[in-house]
């Protein structure tokens, strides 16, 4: 008995060694190509690097440098506002439209759930398709949409070129392409909850709203906070659509955080200011993933 | 009559909503796809009607879009082969082993696959510029490891897991070892999420945009830096940019198709858990 239990044991050992032969490939790849660049990026932050600069590269002098000068730096500053509307905008309208086709697509006809795929679309495009797409349907010669507010006698001029819309517009196009995101994590969630509460909300007299508001999404509340997490962090990373459709312009009202350290860094060749700015975000989407880490763990087998 | 259609569709009001809203859904889908094949006079025109062509999908033939577009096929399919060779033993091992550190490392992938480009491209690109790796198919093939390995961890982990474990220890008690038996036993039950990874993978590599247009120039550019090099060297060909963007959005669509059932996992990057 013991020696069967020993030689179980042993078994489990000798696996679990041989199992560390197959996770430390990735892991070594994994972090030459993450941790040692990010240790890279932070280090650089501390310096005033300018490959144009001789010796730049290891000027540690004043190490804080670069995140001092950053608050003091009013495009920077201008590119977190942009940041925060972009976000917010993103966040709110993907949930929104995410959940009404989620809430159309959740009952089960032949027609909605063909539709359940075909919605995905946009999501799985390539960005830069996406970009061009919208850059032309924004351009007011060629744009049927245009072309039909002018019948409709609602003419609207160009949007991307219009300080005061520019940046609603490439709301409007990311929107596009990612609300099949919030549309499938609602749908997930709508799907899970029971049958019961529903039924016993209806027998009690409850309109379709009120079962709505009171009884479904209560349920799928954390699911929709996990995706309006993943949501912001994408919208963090917001960078093709504006390089294709304004550039960050015009001037700089399309310009966000993620677009200016691209422009600080390869446009400017200011890399140790670029790298600073760059950390911050990284900052910021480490504590997101781990929000989203700790409600996911927290209810863990809410979703499947 | 009536009442047999409405028999047939009892929830008719919201199947013509469906299909409505699938219709502007797939509006700005379909017109860069009829773009495309709009003739160079009439791309302007506002006529539903065209007579389709194909010059300017023989003008892209011409120029050095091919050329751009093997280099995205290469690329992206050389990064997903590493990237699974590599990615599939670790989420087993993950899947099977209880590390004590298997829950960090999973919070560690998760940020990686979260992780802003930008923040790997300044020292990337930096380092690229020592190594002679800048404009190189390589040096792409390397940094798209950073996000695709993540994922197919992640999106493998589950599928192992799926996996009863009996199976393997018979296999185990017949004196099979470790590896050999997820190589004879656990991998051929998992072919369909190998399968999904590998074009889920394909895919995020594929769309790539910010990493190639900043780590390469002409060698190595990929058929997305190529469509921008339209607009900012060509002008503004409407048609021929439909063309390309046509070209480089079709295989990404019909892989979808194949794979869709497992595309959720995959794009909701670890926000489902398996």
């Amino acid at each position: 008995m013991t020696a069967a239990l020993s030689g179980q044991s042993s078994w489990t050992d000798r696996r679990g060694r041989e199992l560390v032969w197959g996770l430390a490939p990735a892991l070594a790849v994994l972090a030459a190509l993450t941790v040692v660049p990010a240790i890279y990026l932070v280090v650089t932050s501390l310096t005033p690097l300018n490959l144009a600069v001789p010796n730049s590269e290891w000027d540690f002098s004043q190490p804080l440098g670069n995140y001092v000068g950053m608050f003091e730096d009013p495009r920077f500053v201008h590119s977190l506002g942009v940041q925060v509307k972009l976000s917010v905008a993103s966040v709110l309208l993907q949930l929104l439209i995410g959940l009404g086709v989620a809430l159309l697509l959740h009952q089960n006809t032949t027609v909605r759930q063909l539709a359940r795929s075909w919605v995905l679309v946009p999501m799985v495009l390539p960005p830069i398709v996406v970009g061009i797409t919208w850059l032309a349907l924004f351009t007011v010669d060629i744009s049927p949409i245009h072309r039909f507010l002018a019948w409709i006698g609602l003419p609207v001029g160009p949007l991307l070129t219009n300080p005061a819309t520019a940046l609603w517009a490439i709301v409007l196009a990311g929107t596009w392409q990612h609300f099949p995101f919030a549309m499938l994590m609602a749908l997930a969630a709508l799907q899970m909850v029971p049958e019961g509460p529903v039924e016993a909300a209806r027998i009690d007299g409850a309109s379709r709203w009120q079962v709505f508001w009171h009884v479904r999404l209560p349920f799928i509340m954390p699911t929709l906070v996990v995706a309006g997490l993943f949501i912001l962090i994408d919208s963090v990373k917001a960078f093709p659509l504006i390089f294709i459709m304004t550039d960050g312009g015009p001037g700089d009202v399309t310009e966000v955080t993620n677009f200016y350290v691209y422009r600080q860094a390869f446009t400017f060749s200011l890399w140790g200011y670029g790298s600073a700015i760059a950390v911050l975000i990284m900052a910021g989407v480490f504590v997101l993933s781990y929000v989203i880490d700790r409600i996911t763990t927290r209810n863990d087998g809410q979703w499947s | 009559m009536g009442t047999a259609w409405q028999r047939r569709f009892p929830h008719w009001r919201g199947d013509i909503a469906t299909v409505l809203l699938v219709l502007l859904v797939l509006f700005p889908f379909f017109y860069l796809i009829q773009m495309s094949f709009r003739p160079k006079e009439d791309i302007f025109g506002g006529s539903i009607t065209f007579v389709p062509t194909l010059e300017h999908y023989e003008a892209l033939w011409q120029g050095n879009f091919p050329f751009s577009f093997v280099n995205s096929v290469i690329t992206a399919g050389s990064a997903t082969l590493f990237a699974m060779v590599i990615g599939v033993p670790a989420a087993y091992a993950l899947s099977r082993a209880s590390f004590r550190g298997a829950r960090r490392i999973g919070l560690w992938i998760l940020v990686t696959r979260m992780a802003p480009p930008i923040a790997f491209t300044i020292p990337l690109f930096i380092a690229y510029r020592f190594l002679g790796l800048h404009d190189s198919r390589t040096g792409l093939v390397i940094v798209y490891l950073t996000f695709s390995l993540a994922l197919v961890i992640w999106m493998m982990k589950p599928f192992f897991d799926a996996v009863p474990r009996q199976l393997e220890e018979a296999a185990a008690i017949d004196g099979c070892g470790t590896w050999m038996t997820f190589l004879t036993i656990t991998l051929p039950l998992t072919a369909p999420g190998l399968a999904a990874t590998a074009v889920i993978c394909f895919i995020q590599s594929w769309n790539d945009f910010f990493f190639a247009l900043i780590l390469t120039r002409t060698q190595a550019s990929t058929a997305p830096v190529a469509i921008v090099g339209f607009i900012q060297y060509v002008g503004w060909e409407w048609g021929r940019m439909a063309a390309a963007g046509t070209l480089v959005m079709m295989p990404v669509v019909l892989f979808s198709i194949l794979v869709r059932r497992y595309l959720v996992r995959g794009l909701a990057a670890g926000s489902i858990k398996g």
